[in-house]
């Protein structure tokens, strides 16, 4: 097996080339681009079973949209502020239920989208996280 | 041919379908991140108890040259063992024999092993690895696929079935997974789809990676399709081999008894801090009913998923239950599609194999919008209601907080069968909120009043008052006991003892038509 590094688009991807045996059956086409893995994705794996929460999402930013039409009741963040999964980004009052929208991903915070008071629809960004 | 002579061949022909693809397609394998077939059945067995069956089943494909391929064990290992003691049968793809893809024989081979499940009664594992149908064999593949579909049909809700993707699991050999109970994936090394992003891309023009249209975290998070997340292969295993303590070997069987160690008496202070006090505020529903399970300890199903329901496996007074409980922390506690399915799956599963059912309640209804309505909530919300109302086991309710409308029936109401429902005295139990019923009962005197803002507040706390409490549905029996929360555990596990010898039947029919 043999490994190239190649760059597209600015992204550098680790591209592992495998030269396939005559007599092997090779049925699913998706199998050709086994191995391509976006380079920042491969992060150690954590020693602990950590798992859920931090789980992929490297893209650019990551935005944290409304799950439910309310109104925001509270700002917990703001630019510039780094948080971690599950840290609390904002309050969105809905259903009759101040609903505590969490941080998806560790990251820092790009852009507040919402102001105290706001009312949201679903799917509205609330909150970019890069 | 003297009998030594015949034994070392009998060695050398087992040496060579162990050694599966050989050392390099091995080494390949292992660099991945991933095991062979025969490691990862040797790690989820109890040591030295799998017997491999059909060892020397071959393919009799001659088309394409493949009568010059050999495929030691077919692609897959089959047998059965014991898993903490308790017999298992699992069949194991390899992906370092002719990439574990699926022909004639090797179907055969899943065939039979499923067909042995089934008749004794015990549960099935299957670990895929593998590249899917052998396109040499053609119709003969698809054929096996299909022998494979009809099986897990007919072991469904009769033996427990499980299903690890550890690898490639593409096209048809979806749908057998799919037909199982509940399916792992490993993070990074296992992907699902129907078609892959080639072909997406050549169809609809969308951009997607193989991780991001059908890797773990997707099929955990998003589709729903995967049940557990595990963060490589032995985590994989060991949650299967704790998913299969909670669970009976067949639907004739109990599930097997937990140590029975935590006393049943035990009050739990911790559950007076629970529930805010301001009934608009979110709190962890897990904080609620895990500290009333056996040790506190819970297996979460589908944890990613629908997160406004979460259901999952504990114990009380060591007899295991379905746990089934809105979640206010995550879309308020509203049922909407996806937690629908997920709940009506659940309770489908623990009735079929004697499970009991524990469903704690907090929502404030069916999540309103135009997306759930055109998304069809009506037939999906539908299915929680059957699921519920068809199931026999015993069914304890446990009331929290909000209990209302629709979406109060649907969460195991005494009116769906439930045997015994408790409230705690937090519980509002009503058709709607306060706010949305004064404004509909109290219209007329809130628009003709000088000061209709003070009005509205004033019929809210009325109403508040006088029905959001669990009184009320106490006085007309939908409530059987108001409790003391710190008691609930002690209850519980009275109620689970009393229940223990429920009898319920129904009317004779070949099965019914619930909404899929």
């Amino acid at each position: 097996m043999k490994k190239f590094r190649v760059t597209v688009n600015g992204q550098t991807y680790e591209v592992e080339v495998e030269e396939i045996d005559a007599g092997e059956a090779r049925p699913a086409p998706a199998e050709q681009v086994k191995g391509v893995v976006p380079k920042e994705a491969k992060a150690p794996k954590p020693a602990v079973p950590a798992k859920r929460e931090e789980a992929a999402v490297s893209e650019g930013g990551e935005a944290v949209k409304a799950p439910l039409p309310g109104v925001v009741v509270d700002v917990k963040v703001e630019p510039g502020q780094k948080v971690r999964p599950g840290d609390v980004l904002v309050v969105l009052e809905a259903m009759k239920m101040e609903n505590e929208i969490p941080a998806p991903i560790a990251g820092t915070v790009r852009e507040v989208a919402v102001s105290q008071g706001q009312s949201v629809s679903v799917d509205d960004v609330l909150v970019v996280i890069g | 041919m003297g009998i030594e002579e015949r034994l070392r061949e009998l060695q050398h022909r087992k040496a060579q379908v162990v050694a599966g693809g050989g050392p390099e397609r091995v080494k390949k394998q292992h660099a991945k991140g991933k095991l062979t077939a025969r490691e990862r059945l040797a790690k989820l067995f109890d040591p030295d108890s799998f017997m491999e069956l059909e060892t020397f089943v071959e393919h009799r494909c001659t088309d394409f040259g493949m009568d010059r391929v050999s495929a030691p064990g077919e692609g897959v290992v089959t047998g059965y063992g014991t898993v903490d003691g308790r017999l298992v049968y699992a069949f194991a793809q390899d992906f370092t024999v002719i990439g574990g893809t699926l022909g004639e024989m090797h179907a055969a081979k899943i065939c039979k092993v499923m067909d042995l499940a089934l008749k004794t009664g015990a549960p099935l594992v299957g670990l895929n690895d593998s590249g899917g149908a052998r396109i040499q064999e053609g119709i003969d593949a698809l054929d096996g696929y299909g022998k494979i579909f009809y099986r897990n049909t007919l072991s469904s809700g009769v033996i427990p079935q499980i299903t690890a993707i550890m690898g490639p699991c593409a096209g048809g050999a979806v749908y057998s997974p799919a037909l199982t109970d509940f399916v792992f994936m490993v993070d990074k090394t296992s992907q699902m789809f129907i078609t892959g992003p080639q072909v997406i891309k050549a169809v609809t023009g969308e951009d997607v990676s193989l991780e991001a249209l059908g890797g773990a975290s997707t099929h955990n998070r998003t589709s729903g399709v995967a049940h557990f997340y595990a963060v490589d292969e032995e985590d994989c295993l060991a949650q299967i081999k704790r998913l299969l303590s909670f669970l009976p070997a067949n639907n004739m069987a109990e599930p097997p008894r937990g140590p029975d160690t935590d006393p049943h008496d035990r009050m739990e202070e911790s559950l007076l801090e629970v529930i805010p006090e301001d009934p608009n505020k979110p709190y962890d529903v897990r904080d609620a009913f895990i500290p009333v399970l056996d040790d506190g300890d819970f297996l979460e199903v589908q944890e990613m998923y629908a997160q406004n329901a979460v259901v999952g496996f504990g114990r009380l007074g060591g007899h295991v239950v379905g746990v089934v409980a809105n979640q206010p922390r995550i879309l308020a506690g509203c049922l909407d599609i996806n937690a629908s399915d997920k709940i009506a799956r659940f309770v489908r599963f623990c009735d079929a194999f004697n499970i009991p059912l524990i469903t704690w309640v907090d929502t404030p209804g069916y999540l309103p919008g135009t997306a759930q309505e055109y998304g069809g909530i009506i037939r999906h919300g539908a299915k929680v209601l059957y699921a519920y109302s068809e199931a026999t086991v015993p069914k304890l309710t446990v009331i929290l907080r909000k209990a209302y409308g629709g979406a109060y029936i649907a969460m195991c109401a005494r009116s769906l069968g439930a045997d015994q429902v408790f409230a705690w005295p937090t519980a509002e139990i009503a058709v709607m909120g306060p706010e949305g019923a004064a404004n509909i009962i109290f219209r007329k005197e809130i628009a003709e009043s000088e000061d209709p803002a003070a009005v509205r507040a004033e019929k809210v706390a009325e109403y508040r008052r006088r029905f959001a409490n669990p009184y009320v549905a106490a006085r007309r029996g939908y409530v059987d006991t108001v409790l003391d929360p710190r008691e609930t555990r002690p209850r519980l596990i009275n109620a689970l003892e009393a229940m223990c010898c429920k009898r319920e039947t129904r009317p004779a029919r070949k099965h019914g038509n619930m909404p899929v």
